[in-house]
């Protein structure tokens, strides 16, 4: 056990003497040109996690909370961020199909009908790419960038809820555009 | 020595040489490999020499700042179990001793020896060396994980994971008859398909929302383990367990990829376990 504990605590120390050196290595950039591109390859190898220079945000080294014996942390129950969440999301998604086919099965063009449609596909598409977030932009890591990117969407969500409202009020609404799309003679 | 020819080119010999109606009286069972085998000293010599090449990923933590490699070894298939655990065995022995890798019970029960094997996640145990000699084989250590030595990946995180879920049988209420506690055959069947998995996190390593998230994600491994725990009609702690998992990161990360189905070398479906656990959840 001591030499599994003693093993990433290695690469650890390997992988931060390098990016201090490098850290250091930059304020001599000048002086230093060469030498600074020998650490930074060296930063890239010891971190060891990127065999292409293309690679985009590599993973940082090991990171492991409390000892090996010790259970993973378990995050704090919030059924509306889980299984509440899960079904709304579903519930939605579901909603959405009997919504699309009604005013072309039905052949009249209801405009409450098409407003329950907009405002479900706006839930659903902020629902979808909340969920890209949460994935992609990890919050251990960047909880910075997570918090801006939840502003951003929320900013995209409500300048397309005022933009439909006022396509829906205004203009023909979202199902007798799609129609005369269909239509359109080129 | 029988050991290393293909149970064809036995069979073949077999056949061919006059039998003797005596059989021998100590039945002899020789390694995986012999000590004395020439590999790869005279491969034209024999005429029905199948040199196979198998590329394997090496990188030694003695020399972190050495980048990681792809090392060519080259083994007659004639001489070599049918299978990837049998090469990996025969390049250790013969070719190079400082090739690392996990293995233990080389039938697939143990879960010691999983790898990424040409793309795929899979127990080297498992998995049969294709005959085409013309193509490379390709052998990584799972794929997104953090690689001790060579084919070694380190599932401390793995492990501390499944700690988490609590993988016992939790009851405060004493069995009825003070002896064990029973389940009728319909409630054990629900158990089929669960308690089979070895934890060999071929499934979770495959997983792509895993390998973004892994830190509190459990992955499909787990959360089988989980479903095992939440189907045992015997357990009492369920209200608990499902409490565990109802947050944005433990089990709703799953977006229902599959790529751990298609990858179980045990033919199990976390996929729909997973899905089930959704579903006892939802409403």
């Amino acid at each position: 056990m001591a030499s599994s504990l003693a093993r990433p605590l290695l690469l650890r120390q390997t992988a931060l003497a390098a990016s201090t050196r490098r850290a250091a290595t930059a304020t001599f950039a000048r002086q230093q040109l060469i030498r600074s591109t020998i650490t930074k390859d060296t930063a890239r190898v010891a971190a060891f996690h990127a065999s292409s220079r293309r690679s985009l945000l590599p993973p940082g080294p090991q990171v492991i909370k409390g000892t090996v014996n010790d259970p993973a942390p378990i995050p704090e129950t919030s059924p509306s961020h889980g299984s509440y969440h899960w079904t709304f999301e579903r519930l939605i998604a579901a909603g959405i199909i009997p919504l699309t086919i009604a005013p072309f099965a039905g052949g009249s063009l209801n405009p409450g009908l098409d407003a329950i449609l907009c405002s479900l596909l706006l839930v659903h598409s902020h629902l979808g790419f909340q969920s890209v977030i949460i994935d992609y932009i990890p919050n251990s890591r960047y909880p910075k960038s997570r918090k801006a990117a939840h502003w951003l969407l929320n900013a995209a969500t409500a300048l397309v809820g005022v933009g439909l409202y006022e396509f829906e009020t205004n203009d023909v609404g979202l199902t007798e555009a799609v129609k005369r799309v269909w239509k359109a003679q080129a | 020595m029988a050991a290393l020819r293909s149970t064809s080119s036995r069979l073949l010999a077999a056949a061919a040489s006059p039998r003797s109606t005596i059989l021998p009286s100590v039945f002899v069972r020789s390694m995986a490999s012999v000590g004395n085998a020439t590999v790869e000293a005279n491969p034209k010599s024999s005429t029905d020499s199948r040199m196979k090449s198998f590329q394997i990923y090496r990188w030694n933590p003695d020399t972190p700042s050495e980048k990681p490699r792809m090392q060519t070894y080259t083994l007659d298939l004639n001489k070599t179990g049918p299978m990837v655990l049998d090469a990996l065995v025969r390049i250790k022995n013969e070719l190079d001793p400082t090739l690392t890798f996990r293995r233990s019970c080389r039938e697939g029960i143990c879960g010691s020896c999983a790898m990424n094997i040409n793309g795929t996640n899979t127990l080297a145990c498992l998995c049969r060396i294709p005959t085409d000699t013309s193509a490379e084989m390709k052998i990584y250590p799972l794929p997104h994980t953090y690689v001790v030595k060579d084919l070694v990946p380190d599932l401390t995180h793995f492990y501390k994971q499944y700690k988490s879920i609590k993988p016992y049988l939790q009851r405060d209420t004493p069995a009825p008859d003070g002896k064990e506690y029973r389940q009728s055959k319909a409630e054990r069947r629900r158990l089929d398909g669960l308690y089979e998995c070895i934890l060999c996190a071929c499934c979770s390593t495959s997983c792509p929302s895993y390998w973004w998230n892994a830190e509190e994600y459990l992955g499909p491994a787990i959360l089988l383990q989980s479903y095992r725990w939440l189907a045992d009609s015997r357990d009492e702690r369920k209200a608990e367990r499902k409490a565990a998992l109802d947050n944005s990161m433990s089990l709703y990360r799953c977006h229902t990829i599959l790529n751990c189905t298609r990858t179980c070398p045990k033919g199990l479906n976390p996929g729909l376990a997973i899905a089930e656990i959704k579903k006892e959840m939802s409403f």
